[in-house]
């Protein structure tokens, strides 16, 4: 059983990109929703967030982030209720409670509690569209050269992540399946079974590792060299070759960095401009205002616009281009009039 | 000139010298004084039952010994010039690959194409010279549709080809694999097999393979090294090994060898290939063998014994397909199983089948043909979409890890009371109540684990209902397959119906009266074990392949068709 949050590779926009383009888009929409609290605009990043985790194809990643979300922020919302009892419009007067002393359920702190359960949910959102879209491994691999110890870790955890989820699957069904003679299995020895369990699969992926030349040091040759197998009867030597162009050092990367950089900042840039000219007019307490503004609907607006960064283009148009290209005619293809 | 001559003599892939290694905590060393040497380009065979230091041979042949497991060492190990003892598992990563047993256990990223990439990336590769390298090895090993593929996607076959290709990714001098085969079906343990002679041959690449079916790849094998006991206790080519193990151990004979020394033929054959040019020259020429083109199992023109076949497999449908007998009668099942995002998809399609009490049924197929979801089904843990399950006693399932039935430290304590004692009596462990389930051997653990699924379930002395087993065969010699082949006698004589999930069809000739052979979710024969394991190729035992007779599968068999020519003579 997968987990909705895992990623899956699929040739979109969202999953081709590198990964820092992703996590400048993705980070800059989660940036709004820490820095703004007019709901409006929260609603607009969340409404972006959604739109481009479907853009991206991960449907079940956003769903259960909502679901989620949605559970976190009605939570938030009746605790607020019962221990926030500012506000002008007082819904109940719920008398003396234990601990709480009196609760007074205001439309102000219920209003609150919404924001703060909206917020919680958008960043929710935006981590599950992270985690659903974005290469774990080309992160990690990223990380490596700066932070070595630091990835080996991130990489045991993310890897022993769904295999300790496989095997806790696999001992709940052993544990239906015991005879009604055999002594039942409660939590805590199928805890401690699954622990024990945990460290010999972390043991065997870190004999992988080993295996797989983790232990060396970190890649840190100068670009433009590689380490060649040593040949017969020597020992091994690293073989300086010619410099290979820009890009194929660079490594692989995506047609839509571009496109996903600019979004990024065109939505931290926009976020800026807003607060300045006062889009995030919001007030809880004593009374609830809500600014609705130019400002704020067009910061809304933008943020809403966002969410379609990616959007693949369509394959037609571009095969038409491709066509004009190579033939060096700017006439439309033949059928197309 | 006698300079010239040692510079260009290439180093050994791997030699070894008077290695005696001991676990740390154990008492006895698990490899003692084993000397060897592997020229470069050979394919070697390591034989050996289980526990007899094959696994610790190959994991100090990569340097997790001592590395990485400590314990004390003696002896020296070079790997293609390097000194391996000095050197640890990564420096050694650049010139030897290392594909474990369970494919699960040897990934560490998240797709395919960065799983492959990896070991260069931790040599320092630039990006464009591990691109030409990832695709050149999936090129040659049939994988570039897997590369952009999120590794817990892949099927165990497709899972142990990209171990495969992590580890030659790095073009290595050597590549080892321990049990390679044990998780896939007979047609994915072919290709994996041949796929490595075609490596050896074509990149020169050493290949050391640790194999409890030797059946599968001695002919593959350009030397077989047999282990016991720590020690190498044969060392050469395939067909001597064969004459050796005739003497010195039953447990690692093919079936084409024992048939051939049942009946007394010499030379004992290396393969199927061999066996049928040494009978076509022989007394014991076999009359009556099909051609090629008869060998598929539905199609094809008839032959009379076909058509035997046919009516027999009809009989026995006609006689187990009859719910009011049966231990578990399926009918019209269907069992869809939601993966990923979006995709889902039918995994059983309709399926039809009845097993009666005291009848011994295997049930095969492909990696992925549905025999794990079947068995689940019939359990319980998963719900079909459609069709009607009847089980009129008890079922009890052991899944393909026996570990997972065992979660407390002392036997006693997971079997208590007077059902836990006669379930251990049942599997013969009642010796075993105070012993740490971990302090058992591997054919114990499982004897344990179905104790365990059997407590509270028998009547008495009988067995009523449905014992279904998962690939209980998974890493087993052959000794211990024997044994299991009993214990499973013994349940259905008490009166349990048998059905067994398995790849090993040499097992399934030993053990089944009837065999079910699923295809992507259907069933596409279903008959005596005699008429569907001889009426195929890959789900065919080595017997049948070598005789091509119908209803002969096992060395016994074949020997009384071989003998009955010359005795009539």
């Amino acid at each position: 059983m997968r987990s909705p949050f895992a990623y899956i590779p699929r040739p979109r926009p969202l999953q081709l990109a590198s990964p820092g383009a992703a996590v400048a888009y993705l980070g800059a929409l989660v940036a709004v929703a820490f820095l703004y609290s007019n709901p409006i605009v929260l609603l607009a990043v969340g409404f972006a967030l959604v739109i481009a985790g479907r853009l991206a194809g991960a449907h079940a990643a956003v769903r259960a982030a909502l679901w989620m979300g949605f559970t976190l922020a009605l939570l938030i919302i009746v605790v607020n209720a019962l221990v926030v009892s500012r506000g002008e419009t007082v819904l109940a007067r719920l008398g003396e409670w234990p601990l709480f002393g009196q609760v007074d359920v205001t439309l102000e702190a219920i209003i609150s509690g919404l924001v703060l359960g909206l917020r919680a949910a958008v960043v929710m959102v935006g981590f599950a569209v992270y985690s659903a879209c974005v290469d774990p491994d080309r992160v990690l691999r990223a990380l490596r050269p700066i932070a070595h110890r630091s990835a080996l870790t991130a990489t045991l955890v993310s890897r022993l992540v769904p295999v300790a989820a496989a095997d806790a699957a696999r001992l709940r069904d052993a544990a239906r399946l015991r005879g009604p003679g055999a002594a039942p299995v409660g939590r805590a020895p199928l805890a401690r079974r699954l622990l024990a369990g945990s460290l010999d699969r972390a043991v065997d992926v870190a004999a992988t590792l080993e295996l797989r030349g983790y232990s060396l040091d970190s890649p840190r040759l100068p670009s433009g060299a590689t380490l060649f197998p040593p040949k017969e009867g020597r020992k091994r030597f690293t073989r300086w070759v010619p410099r290979r162009t820009p890009q194929a050092i660079r490594g692989r990367r995506s047609r839509y960095d571009r496109r996903f950089c600019v979004v990024g900042l065109a939505v931290l840039a926009v976020t800026i401009a807003g607060e300045a000219l006062g889009a995030d007019a919001f007030s809880e307490y004593p009374a609830t205002e809500i600014g609705t503004g130019a400002a704020t609907l067009i910061v809304a607006a933008l943020l809403t616009l966002s969410g379609l960064a990616p959007l693949r283009r369509s394959p037609r148009r571009a095969r038409s281009v491709q066509l004009d290209r190579r033939t060096g005619s700017n006439s439309l293809p033949a059928g197309r009039i | 000139m006698q300079f010239a001559a040692a510079a260009t003599q290439p180093a050994p892939a791997l030699s070894i010298a008077g290695l005696t290694y001991t676990y740390p905590e154990a008492t006895a060393p698990a490899l003692n004084h084993v000397s060897l040497s592997l020229p470069p380009g050979e394919f070697a065979l390591l034989a050996g039952r289980s526990a007899s230091g094959k696994s610790t041979f190959l994991r100090a042949a990569c340097g997790l010994v001592p590395h990485f497991h400590g314990g004390a060492i003696e002896g020296r190990i070079e790997v293609a010039g390097i000194d391996a003892i000095s050197a640890g598992p990564g420096e050694l990563a650049a010139v030897v690959g290392y594909v474990a047993q369970d494919p699960e256990t040897q990934v560490v990223s998240t797709t395919v194409a960065a799983e492959v990439e990896l070991p260069l990336e931790m040599r320092g590769d630039p990006p464009a010279s591990r691109a030409r390298a990832v695709e050149e090895v999936a090129l040659a090993l049939a994988i570039p549709h897997l590369l952009e593929r999120a590794v817990d996607t892949l099927s165990g076959g497709e899972l142990q080809r990209v171990a495969l290709a992590a580890a030659l990714v790095t073009r290595p001098r050597l590549v080892l694999l321990d049990e390679p085969t044990s998780q896939l079906d007979p047609v994915a343990g072919d290709e994996l097999i041949w796929l490595l002679r075609r490596l050896n041959e074509e990149w020169g690449v050493t290949v050391l393979l640790a194999e409890h079916r030797l059946e599968r790849c001695l002919a593959a094998a350009d030397r077989v090294i047999a282990m016991a006991s720590g020690s190498v206790a044969y060392d050469g080519n395939p067909r001597d090994f064969l004459t050796w193990a005739q003497d010195a151990d039953e447990a690692l004979e093919t079936p084409a060898a024992k048939l051939f020394s049942l009946v007394g033929i010499e030379p004992l054959p290396v393969g199927v290939r061999a066996a049928r040019k040494i009978l076509s020259s022989s007394e014991h020429r076999v009359e009556g063998s099909r051609t090629p083109s008869s060998l598929n199992f539905f199609g094809g023109e008839e032959s009379a014994g076909r058509e035997r076949i046919a009516e027999k497999v009809q009989d026995v449908r006609r006689g187990s397909a009859s719910p009011s007998t049966a231990a578990v009668a399926v009918r019209d099942l269907w069992v869809e199983l939601v993966r990923g995002d979006d995709e889902s998809r039918d995994v059983l399609r309709g399926i039809d089948v009845a097993v009666k009490p005291g009848e011994l049924v295997a049930l095969m197929g492909r990696n992925g043909a549905g025999k794990s979801t079947l068995l689940r089904t019939l359990a319980g843990l998963q719900e079909p979409v459609r069709g009607k399950i009847e089980i009129p006693g008890e079922i009890a399932l052991l899944t393909q890890n026996p570990g997972d039935y065992l979660v407390r430290e002392r036997v006693g304590d997971e079997l208590p009371g007077d059902a836990g004692e006669a379930a251990l009596q049942l599997v013969g462990l009642e010796h075993a109540v105070e012993t740490d389930p971990r302090d058992l051997s591997g054919g114990e653990r499982q004897r344990l684990a179905l104790a365990i699924a059997l407590a509270g379930r028998m009547d008495g002395e009988a067995l009523p209902g449905l014992v279904a087993l998962d690939e209980p065969t998974r890493g087993m010699d052959r000794a211990r397959k024997d044994d299991l082949v009993g214990l499973i006698g013994d349940l259905a004589e008490r009166g349990a119906g048998l059905l067994v999930a398995t790849h090993d069809v040499e097992f399934a000739a030993a053990f089944a009266e009837r065999v079910v052979l699923l295809g992507d979710g259907v069933v596409i024969a279903d008959g005596r074990a005699e008429e569907v394991l001889s009426g195929g190729w890959y789900f065919a035992t080595e017997v049948a392949r070598v005789l091509d007779l119908p209803g002969v599968i096992t060395p016994e068999q074949g020997a009384e068709v071989l003998r009955k020519p010359t005795e009539e003579g």
